[in-house]
């Protein structure tokens, strides 16, 4: 018993050392690149973060992105906020379990306009799987101008037909070139993935895009 | 037949005294004794040490200490978890683009290319969270013909943001991969995904 009781006390030292290590680490990572009162507030946002179990390096490389693009103060902390809100409002939609590289993807969705529920609609139809690059491709459609309901329809209903991590990428890339070439960014995404769902074996079977939000909302 | 009678007295009288001095106490067992004794005390010297941490013993451990125990325990691996969950490690590029992709593992990064043909710039470089979006960290090579600016970088598994910095003060997107959200402050990174062992 005494063993066991060295070994709790030793690991519960070492989660304090590590964790004032991190936390020494990311203030002099901050204090080295941007004005004292900048830092300390960021610093409280990635304490904050760290707290709630959140990924926290997002939130120092937007502070470090704002300085680099030449943001104010103000700016710098708004956007490091705003990305903090970002991944809490992810992880609440997505659940407990997710992963860091999902969370920060999904509060990249968050931030181009999609809605909560539709990353909760987006978890159910894959799964148990990585939502990493559903996610990616549901924000660069938003980025691109096609509406947020209608890219996250399209998204779900892609990841429910049983789109793989690639089928979705080659569905971005035909969407981008739709648009490029003059579609209309909704009216293209809708087509793209129609089309897609035709073809795709068992794609038949699915819902298109448009009967899914009826069903799903 | 008095000679055979004889002869069983002998041998039973023989069998007598082997016995007996089989039960008397050998002139080596004392100091075999001692060397026993001091041979096991050695190991349960040794078992104490490095293998006693293994040894099958009986313990009597109070409710409230094994709770502590495994509190502690649970902590430790959550917090394990969490670190080995996060965003960095590395296989395979997703991204397709001209920041694409070849795979090849190893020590969790990949090697990954950007290309940008960018006219007229005289200095490209790449600035993303894997090089604390500094400008002036990760210069592009001209390729020599055309307008081309070419890097090759290794990069640890997961997603990243990035983008181009044009002559140290114009931002620009990569024109083919896909877009992240406009983290506000007034333009569009662009996000490629080092794809790994963790299912990505």
């Amino acid at each position: 018993m005494r063993r066991a009781l060295v070994l709790a006390a030793v690991l519960t030292l070492a989660l304090a050392h590590a964790a004032s290590a991190d936390e020494a680490g990311d203030d002099a990572r901050l204090n080295a690149r941007l004005a004292p009162d900048v830092a300390r507030e960021v610093s409280a946002l990635v304490r904050e973060a760290r707290t709630a179990g959140l990924p926290t390096d997002p939130l120092i490389a937007r502070a470090f992105e704002g300085a680099s693009r030449g943001a104010d103060a103000a700016g710098i902390v708004a956007g490091v906020r705003r990305q903090a809100t970002a991944q809490a409002a992810a992880r609440g939609a997505l659940g407990a379990g997710t992963q860091g590289d999902e969370i920060v993807a999904a509060a990249s969705a968050v931030l181009a306009g999609v809605p909560a529920d539709s990353l909760a609609h987006l978890r159910l139809a894959r799964p148990g799987g990585n939502l990493v690059i559903p996610l990616v491709v549901l924000c660069d459609l938003v980025a691109r101008g096609v509406p947020a309901d209608t890219a996250s329809v399209a998204v779900v209903t892609a990841a429910r037909a049983g789109a793989t991590d690639n089928a979705l990428l080659r569905l971005r890339e035909r969407i981008h070139t739709g648009i490029e070439n003059g579609g209309a960014p909704g009216v293209t995404v809708n087509l793209v993935v129609r089309q897609w769902l035709q073809q795709s074996p068992g794609g038949s079977r699915h819902a298109e895009p448009g009967s899914e939000k009826k069903r799903s909302h | 037949m008095a000679d055979r009678s004889d002869l069983e007295d002998t041998s039973a009288r023989l069998d007598e005294v082997v016995r007996a001095a089989y039960r008397q106490p050998s002139a080596a067992d004392e100091p075999a004794r001692t060397r026993l004794l001091a041979r096991l005390a050695s190991e349960t010297g040794a078992a104490r040490g490095f293998r006693g941490w293994f040894a099958v013993r009986e313990y009597h451990a109070r409710p409230v200490w094994v709770a502590a125990t495994l509190v502690a325990v649970l902590a430790a691996g959550v917090w394990l978890g969490v670190r080995l969950a996060g965003p960095s490690n590395a296989a395979r590029v997703v991204a397709r683009g001209s920041a694409a992709a070849t795979a090849a593992a190893a020590a969790g990064t990949a090697p990954v290319t950007f290309v940008l043909r960018a006219p007229g710039a005289t200095r490209v470089s790449v600035v993303g969270d894997f090089n604390n979006w500094d400008a002036e960290a990760t210069p592009m090579m001209h390729s020599g013909s055309g307008d081309l600016w070419v890097l090759n970088l290794r990069l640890p598994r997961g997603m990243h943001l990035y983008s181009f910095v044009l002559d140290g003060s114009e931002w620009r997107p990569d024109p083919s991969a896909p877009l992240a959200a406009d983290g506000s402050f007034g333009g569009h990174n662009s996000v490629i995904v080092v794809e790994g062992a963790k299912g990505l």
